[in-house]
């Protein structure tokens, strides 16, 4: 595709007019100084980053044009932004210990299995924080304002709920490969043996002792393999669930793809027809509030009935 | 893709080398184009975090120095005036200003002046000045485009605007593809030998080095051809997806609005229909209504099973597999409600309009032949109170059209009948369109009654007989690919511009429709890409008409030509 840059024939102009305006505006820098103060005065009442700022940029001045700070929010947004990076790289660690603790081992795997449940937990806690501090993102300023703010949160949300995806997507992996590492082996002997033990008890009860000496030993065993078991299976699930309330409070502020509001044209016919809302709710809430007034003097004077009544009532009563 | 996506690389190259937040702010033309190939989800993974028109920017006064502004324009006269207002108190911390096309030596000299503060970083042409509504479809959303109907002595600023922004449009398209075309117009029209030898003068004199790109063995073709040389297919009633919504509903810029519609739920009630982004409707843009019925059926189906299947979560791995699938469901749910309100409200007014009688005469006036057992169908349906009164202008429209010479009697007599029964009928429409599009104006071969290939062609097809009587009708638009494909495009008929000449077929191929386009004719050119001849055709038009936007454009212009003192 074809572009062609304008930009050194526009510098090139642009620095020939400065040059042309450069003498005429030393010979105007006596008159420029009460205009500079006037000007600064005007801008300290209408900055809207107020504590954050000591410097405001006033159009006036003629220097290189001084960046000025972004509204608090922006501090509170780039936060999340650093945690869900850091999540990212835990969820990378996440998946290496995955892999090792599905490895055949000839340790215990209670190590991996601590350094899994540690890594989970973090990510899971990362994720559930940064949530909610997004859906607290203070909103003050101008509508343009809130709206960056809102296109920030969506921005964000949308990478929360990947990565929230993401982790359930691997701990199910993880939990089913696990699931059938430790079936594998002990299932077709548990079943065999259930089988047999019971049509022996049946016919049989106190022959073959050893045997059911034997079968004892195995149950004690595969009951502690389905106790451990039962508690990883019961950590994943927890997590999962908390990851499945993180992903819901997110979906409010997630766009769905391929919608109408996945539409930039109709996002910015919104805009105005929001702020044109605003007005009408504004209105509205004003006549209710002059009606307020009416409701609170009804209010009053059916109470004073009521008084009323009920000293009636007494004095008959007492007379 | 191609058109799609070069607008789509346009768009991110400009926001590529710019970090931290930014603001993109567009004016009422950029908007269409950059919102039918790029969505907002996508805009904001670009830290693109605040979207608006050009106009409403200069009302606030609040500074954003935090945001990096990136313009993206038109370089017309206004958005220049805009952009000065804008640079001399700027609100943002730097400037990054793209145009969508050429700019005037002088309109830089202008922007540099109000650069005091020198917040412009970058000044750019990028080529992104059409709207890509399908992969080989694009418009230009033009205003007024009912000019093109008149001499030019009646308004010849306003056609000379209307030229202009057509000669941009096909100059950004082809810059985008990075190709200068052999171009040549039919013959018949003056406003396509215009639009035709300007773009030639600004390809290959005015700016011969920004066109002269590498060349290929065989030049691509650009073809201008008008409107009124087919006025039929857009006043007929459309039974394909794609067509058929834009003609009961209205599709514009990829979205429909169905606001007036009855009660709908909110997010139904402006609906986005992307081949782009619908695998359901890109699979089934161009099949007729039948089909479209059994397949929304078949996938209705498929999502309740998937939703029963969610009602029944016992186990907690249910639960899980539920929250997983969660955001694919739910997308599913609400494209499937789409189509199923579309057919609805389509099937809905096909019955009130009562348009499966009205189209067959309308197909039978449009390919076969017979005069008197048209003019008996088609005094029939105006007799029939049910029939709308467009629907009654239409018909006979269509019977002028084709029998405009065969009984003058008869024809009158129709006029009569429509002007009693249609209290909002403007007199002397119809004899506008046949002063405008009639027998004498046209180049090619509307009916197939001109060329004896074509008329045996024709024969051989009612032997055949018809697989669909309502799909019928092959816009003219297949015969000119078709003897461009071949190399058969007569010199008589379509005349190349200057000195251009080309031997053999052309490879790739853009044609233009002065006057606006139809979905019709846009599935025909996917048919024909699809059917790997070896050419690629794109087109393109001023608008996307429906026989609606077609009737308004000639009531416009017969509105303007009575009232000019120019025009005999």
């Amino acid at each position: 595709m074809a572009t062609r840059n304008r930009t050194v024939i526009y510098r090139k102009h642009r620095d020939a007019v400065k040059s042309v305006r450069a003498p005429l505006s030393s010979s105007a820098s006596g008159s420029g100084g009460p205009v500079i103060e006037m000007a600064s005065l005007l801008n300290s009442n209408r900055s809207s980053y107020a504590p954050l700022s000591t410097e405001d940029p006033g159009p006036s001045s003629r220097d290189a044009f001084t960046v000025g700070l972004p509204p608090a929010w922006v501090d509170d947004s780039e936060e999340v932004a650093a945690n869900i990076q850091r999540a990212r790289v835990k969820m990378a660690e996440l998946t290496k210990a995955h892999a090792k603790a599905l490895m055949p081992s000839f340790g215990d795997g209670k190590e991996d299995q601590r350094l899994i449940e540690a890594l989970t937990l973090e990510i899971t806690d990362i994720l559930r924080r940064s949530g909610k501090r997004l859906q607290k993102l203070s909103s003050s300023g101008s509508a343009e304002d809130s709206n960056v703010r809102k296109n920030v949160q969506r921005s964000l949300a949308t990478d929360l709920q990947n990565l929230s995806m993401d982790l359930r997507r691997k701990q199910s992996t993880y939990l089913k490969r696990l699931q059938k590492q430790k079936e594998g082996p002990e299932g077709v002997d548990l079943e065999m043996n259930f089988s047999g033990n019971k049509s022996r008890l049946e016919d049989d009860e106190f022959d073959d002792m050893s045997l059911n000496e034997h079968q004892m030993h195995k149950l004690k065993k595969s009951e502690q393999f389905t106790v451990e078991r039962e508690r990883e299976i019961n950590q994943v699930m927890q997590s999962v669930n908390e990851l499945a309330q993180i992903m819901k409070d997110l979906s409010v502020l997630v766009i769905d793809q391929g919608t109408i509001v996945d539409r930039i044209d109709y996002n910015i016919q919104t805009v105005a027809v929001s702020v044109e809302e605003g007005l009408k709710q504004l209105q509205k809430a004003e006549r209710t509030q002059k009606k307020g007034g009416m409701v609170r003097c009804a209010t009053v004077l059916v109470i004073m009935c009521f008084v009323l009544l009920v000293l009636l009532i007494l004095k008959e009563i007492l007379l | 893709m191609v058109l799609v996506s070069a607008v789509r690389d346009y768009i991110n190259r400009m926001l590529q080398d710019i970090s931290g937040m930014k603001v993109l702010i567009l004016d009422s033309h950029t908007v269409s184009i950059v919102s039918v190939a790029y969505s907002q989800s996508e805009l904001l993974q670009k830290e693109v975090f605040l979207v608006e028109l050009v106009d409403s920017i200069s009302k606030s006064n609040e500074s954003m120095s935090h945001l990096k502004a990136v313009f993206f324009l038109r370089p017309t006269s206004e958005n220049i005036q805009h952009l000065r207002r804008q640079l001399a108190s700027p609100r943002f911390g730097e400037y990054h200003l793209f145009f969508s096309n050429l700019l005037k030596d002088t309109q830089i000299h202008i922007l540099a002046d109000s650069d005091e503060q020198e917040v412009v970083q970058q000044v750019q042409e990028f080529y992104a000045d059409f709207v890509a509504i399908d992969t080989y479809h694009f418009t230009l959303n033009v205003p007024s485009n009912h000019i093109y109907m008149l001499p030019a002595v009646v308004d010849p600023s306003n056609l000379q605007h209307f030229c202009d922004r057509v000669v941009d449009g096909i100059a950004a398209i082809f810059l985008a593809l990075k190709r200068r075309p052999i171009i040549r117009y039919q013959r018949t029209s003056d406003i396509a030998k215009r639009i035709a030898q300007e773009t030639a003068k600004l390809m290959y004199q005015q700016e011969s080095g920004l066109f002269d790109f590498r060349r290929t063995e065989i030049s691509p073709l650009l073809l201008v051809v008008d409107r009124r040389d087919d006025p039929v297919t857009p006043l007929l009633n459309q039974w394909t997806y794609q067509a058929m919504v834009h003609e009961l509903i209205g599709i514009q810029d990829n979205k429909v609005d169905l606001r007036n519609i009855g009660k709908l739920p909110q997010d139904q009630q402006e609906v986005v229909l992307s081949s782009e982004q619908d695998a359901f409707f890109k699979a089934n843009m161009y099949e007729n209504f039948g089909d479209i019925g059994m397949n929304i059926k078949q996938l209705v189906d498929e999502f309740q099973q998937i939703a029963k299947s969610n009602q029944n979560i016992q186990t907690i791995e249910d639960m899980a597999k539920f929250v997983d699938n969660y955001p694919e469901y739910r997308k599913m749910q609400g494209n499937v409600s789409k189509h199923v309100t579309l057919v609805t409200e389509m099937s809905k007014i096909v019955e009130e309009r009562k348009l499966m009688l009205v189209s067959q005469t309308e197909q039978d006036l449009a390919c076969n032949g017979g005069q008197v057992t048209a003019f008996e169908a088609v005094t029939n349906l105006l007799n029939n109170e049910r029939i709308s009164d467009i629907d009654r202008l239409r018909l006979v429209m269509l019977y002028a059209l084709r029998y405009e010479k065969e009984s003058p009697v008869q024809l009158m007599q129709l006029f009569n009948k429509l002007a009693s029964q249609s209290p909002k009928y403007k007199p002397g429409l119809v004899q506008f369109l046949l002063k405008q599009a009639g027998v004498d104006k046209r180049t090619g071969d509307l009916y197939g009654n001109r060329d004896l290939l074509n008329i045996a062609r024709n024969m051989a097809r009612g032997l055949k007989g018809i697989e669909n009587v309502y799909t019928q009708h092959q816009p003219l638009l297949f015969q000119t690919m078709e003897s461009i494909s071949k190399g058969r495009l007569k010199d008589v008929d379509y005349p190349f511009v200057g000195n251009h000449f080309q031997q053999g077929r052309p490879q790739e191929v853009v044609i233009f429709i002065v006057g606006g386009t139809t979905y019709e004719e846009s599935r025909s050119v996917a048919l024909q890409n699809a059917s790997n001849s070896g050419i690629r055709f794109i087109l393109g038009g001023s608008v996307v008409l429906n026989s609606k936007r077609f009737l308004k454009d000639l009531e416009e212009a017969q509105r303007i030509a009575r009232s000019s003192p120019a025009v005999v």
